[in-house]
Formats: structure tokens, C-alpha cells, sequence
């Protein structure tokens, strides 16, 4: 079944096509969600709603635009709900003090190896732990355009759709993302 | 095109964002100015340092959000199924405050015995402020109860609060009716509620007939912290003792649950019938068993089945 057949027949019940179109996107819905909030249990949270709230509204979806839009838009409110929130109880930090000593929760997301030269290692740690704190200091809205674009490859005028502004605005938004990521990544790269 | 804009326009550039006539405008300033070729390589080296921290999320990550959106998929359209409301929406007649009624025939209502009374909370309909503070969905019974979830400033001096309120609504049915028993599920499992979950998993054992309240029930032994609902669980599940995959769920809470009480009733069970599979697990129970009641039922057991009371 193609997508949309598959839509239809999600639509009138067939919990397999749902459970197959869920399949379609999930891997990529909880990579946007762990990016954008660099926490697992936040970015399983964001995945779960998600897709329970495509479940229950399924029915209203009459193909005005693409599903990819309408599950994007779900997820990006989303995730922008959540770093909204975060913001209001101030950034939370990935390292939890645990009885088996101090642990960084995002050691259970893979990331790419860096080199095993030590000095390297460590630069590379530096330039990581900064981009985190710029990262952390984008307003929500400069996070989910940046994220969307860098890592997601979305075309902005996408991205605008998916968060009811146009393009121009998300322009804008990436614009300062990256100014500020400069700004800040000055003396490292 | 001045440096100050070709640099501007950098991150755009790379990013493929920028007008066609935009980009032969960077790319000529780019190859005539030394400089802003150098601030290009900066910029490159710092999108591949951006690169270097994506996350991705592992397989197994992947895996246990699909396994628990599965569960909560199960849950969610349990009462779809059980009050034919179907696909438009249980859920939105909640939150529009329809009300559910239950009709049962007297008969089978007495012959079940016992009546439920149910008062679930759930989330209903956003609020906003227009003049004043008015529900945006006309004909909502106000809220009992409500928290207000985050506010945003729309524009000066006015504000958007979003709320989320619970309600409570009553219903009512025979404890062998399908969809009270779905409620009962849900509620069974309710994390923020041991007491819930402990009326919920006693109300569902005397229906351990139907498959899914007996998986119901070996997920609530094998997964839920409170021993009290472990053993109303445990209750449930006796009569299915022989049965294989009932009997595989036991033998592992006897090998891991940390309640003395759970275990010494899962031993009383299994060791009622003897199997070659469980002188390997009484062994290694007396391997790191200190309750004297439990190593005692073991080690007769082992005794009758004519086995060493050490693993080899």
C-alpha cells in the first residue's frame, strides 16, 4: 500500500496500515525530538503524544496537505511546548546524580565517535559542550527552525509551513540561530 | 555585494536557502575577496562541528518507544471498541461533555454480582481569555479543577493562558462488562495511584478467564512496584499455575521480586507440581535466598524430585 492508501486505511480502522505508517516516520520523529531536547524520556514523551494524537484526530486528515506536514506540525508544537515549559522551569541538565555515581543520560544516544587523539578528544568535547550552551540559550522557536534545518534537512519554506509563519520568518529565525552560533563558536572553529 | 552582506549571507548560502541571483552574488564576492573565502572555510568548519553533535537516538530507544506506544495505542482505543462510539471520537465527545451511559440487561447485572463505580480525570478542552476570562467552547460545564500549563504573551498588555483541566465523571456497569473491565485495565495501571491499582487488579482477578486481563494480571506481578497489587495479581493468576507462560511469569518473579511475602506465595505455587525446569530454578534460588520458609519449600522440593540442593 502506498501512503495515501495506507492513510485510508488507517482512517477506517486497519490498526496495521497505522501501525505501518507510524513506521514511515517514527524513526525520524524521535530523532527531531531528541535533538531538539537532548533528553530521551522528553523526546519519547513528544514521540508518544504524537502519534497518539495523530490516532485519535486520523479522522479529520483530508489530505489538504501532506501527512508529512500534518505529523510535523504535531511534532514541532510539540517540542516547542516542551522547550517552552523547560524554559519556565529553567534548562534542565542531561547529568543525573545516581546511586552508581554522576550519569549523563545522553550517553544512551548514539553520537558520532570522536578521534581517539586525546587532544583532539578533548577539543572536540570543548567544541561539543559549547554548541550544547548555544544551543541551550536559542529561543525555542531559533531551536526548531535551526534544528529542522540543520539536522532534519527541511527546506525553510517546509519549516515555515509546518510552524504557521512563512518563510521569510523562518529565514529570519535560522538567521540568528547561526549568527548567535558563530558568535559563540568564535575562538573554536 | 559588500563583505558585510556576502558574510551574512553565509550560513544561507550553504544552506541552499538563498535566491539564485542571491547565490551568484556571494559566489562572485566569495572568489574575488581572500577574506570572506576564509570566513566561508570557518563557516564550513563550523557546520561540520555541528554536524559532530547530532543525536541519534539508538535502536533500542526506537524500539521501547514503539513498544510502549503500542501498549498505550491498546489502551486508548479499548474504549472505542467497548461503547461502539467509533472512529470520530469517544475522546471528543469526552471532551465536549457527552455523556456514556452503560445499559445492562438486570439479569446479568445481578449474576455479575458487583457494580463499579468508576471517576476518571481526564484532560478537557484549552481555554483562552477574549474580554474576559469565557470558556472557547460554548456549553462546557466549567471545570472542577484546573492547572494552568504555560502563559505567552500575544501582544501588549494581553496574554494567552493555556490550562489543563480535569473533570470527573461517573460511570457505572457490571464488572463482566467489556468495557468497564477496558477502564479497570487502564486504571490498573495508573503509575501515580498504588491504591487505584490495587481496587482495579481485585476487581479484574475474578475475570482471569479472558486472556487479556490474565496478561494484565502477569504484567502487573512481574512490573508494578507495590507488593500489594504483586499479590492481588498473584491472586488472580493461582488457578492458571499449570498453564506455560503463566508458569514461565512465575518462576521469574520467584527468582527476582524483592518481596518475601510474593515470593513465599509463588513458591507455594510452583512447587505443587514438579518439573525437570524447576530443580535448575529452585537451585539457583537457594543461591541467594535468605527467607528460612523459602529455602525450606525448596529444598524438600528438590528432596522429592530426587535433586542436589547445589547447581553445578
Amino acid at each position: 500500500m502506498d501512503e495515501p492508501e495506507l492513510i485510508r486505511a488507517a482512517q477506517q480502522g486497519d490498526q496495521r496500515a497505522f501501525e505501518q505508517l507510524v513506521r514511515l516516520y517514527d524513526q525520524s520523529v524521535l530523532r527531531l525530538a531528541t535533538n531538539l531536547l537532548r533528553s530521551p524520556e522528553d523526546a519519547n514523551d513528544v514521540y508518544q503524544e504524537a502519534f497518539l494524537r495523530v490516532y485519535k484526530n486520523l479522522h479529520t486528515f483530508r489530505f489538504d496537505c501532506s501527512f508529512h506536514t500534518w505529523l510535523y506540525r504535531i511534532v514541532s508544537n510539540l517540542c516547542l511546548d516542551a522547550l517552552r515549559k523547560r524554559k519556565v522551569r529553567r534548562e534542565e541538565s542531561s547529568v543525573v546524580e545516581t546511586n552508581e555515581g554522576v550519569l549523563d543520560r545522553m550517553d544512551t544516544v548514539e553520537e558520532p565517535r570522536a578521534d581517539s587523539d586525546p587532544a583532539r578528544c578533548l577539543e572536540s568535547k570543548r567544541v561539543r559542550q559549547k554548541i550544547q550552551e548555544v544551543l541551550g540559550g536559542l529561543t525555542p522557536r531559533e531551536r526548531a527552525v535551526f534544528e529542522m534545518r540543520h539536522y532534519q534537512g527541511m527546506r525553510l519554506r517546509t519549516i515555515g509551513e509546518l510552524m504557521g509563519t512563512s518563510e521569510e520568518a523562518a529565514k529570519n529565525c535560522l538567521f540568528r540561530a547561526t549568527q548567535k552560533m558563530r558568535a559563540a563558536l568564535g575562538d573554536f572553529v | 555585494m559588500t563583505c558585510d552582506e556576502a558574510r551574512k549571507n553565509l550560513p544561507l548560502f550553504l544552506y541552499g536557502e538563498l535566491s539564485f541571483d542571491e547565490e551568484e552574488l556571494v559566489e562572485a564576492h566569495v572568489d574575488e575577496c581572500a577574506e570572506c573565502r576564509r570566513a566561508l572555510e570557518r563557516e564550513k568548519a563550523m557546520f561540520a562541528a555541528l554536524d559532530a553533535v547530532e543525536m541519534v537516538p539508538g535502536p533500542e530507544a526506537l524500539a521501547e518507544s514503539r513498544a510502549e506506544l503500542r501498549r498505550r495505542l491498546a489502551l486508548a482505543k479499548a474504549p472505542l471498541n467497548a461503547s461502539n462510539l467509533a472512529a470520530a471520537g469517544l475522546w471528543d465527545k469526552i471532551r465536549e461533555g457527552f455523556t456514556i451511559h452503560f445499559h445492562f440487561a438486570p439479569g446479568i447485572a445481578q449474576v455479575a454480582g458487583a457494580a463499579v463505580m468508576l471517576v476518571l480525570g481526564f484532560l478537557t478542552a484549552r481555554v483562552a481569555p477574549n474580554s474576559m476570562l469565557n470558556w472557547r467552547s460554548s456549553g462546557m460545564i466549567a471545570p472542577e479543577t484546573s492547572r494552568v500549563r504555560y502563559v505567552e504573551p500575544v501582544s501588549p498588555g494581553r496574554v494567552e493562558i493555556v490550562l489543563d483541566e480535569t473533570r470527573q465523571r461517573v460511570l457505572s456497569g457490571s464488572v463482566d462488562d467489556e468495557a468497564i473491565q477496558r477502564l479497570l485495565l487502564t486504571a490498573a495501571k495508573d503509575p501515580s495511584d498504588a491504591g487505584l491499582r490495587v481496587e482495579s487488579v481485585d476487581l479484574l482477578k475474578g475475570n482471569s478467564q479472558s486472556a487479556e486481563i490474565r496478561k494484565a494480571l502477569v504484567y502487573a506481578l512481574q512490573h508494578d512496584p507495590n507488593a500489594g497489587v504483586r499479590l492481588k495479581a498473584l491472586d488472580g493468576l493461582k488457578q492458571f499455575a499449570d498453564d506455560p507462560d503463566t508458569r514461565q511469569a512465575l518462576t521469574q518473579v520467584l527468582l527476582r521480586d524483592n518481596n518475601p511475602g510474593v515470593r513465599t506465595q509463588v513458591i507455594d505455587l510452583l512447587v505443587q507440581r514438579h518439573t525437570d525446569a524447576m530443580v535448575g530454578v529452585l537451585q539457583e534460588l537457594l543461591e541467594k535466598e535468605d527467607n528460612g520458609y523459602i529455602r525450606m519449600r525448596c529444598q524438600k522440593a528438590l528432596q522429592e524430585m530426587n535433586a542436589s540442593s547445589e547447581m553445578y
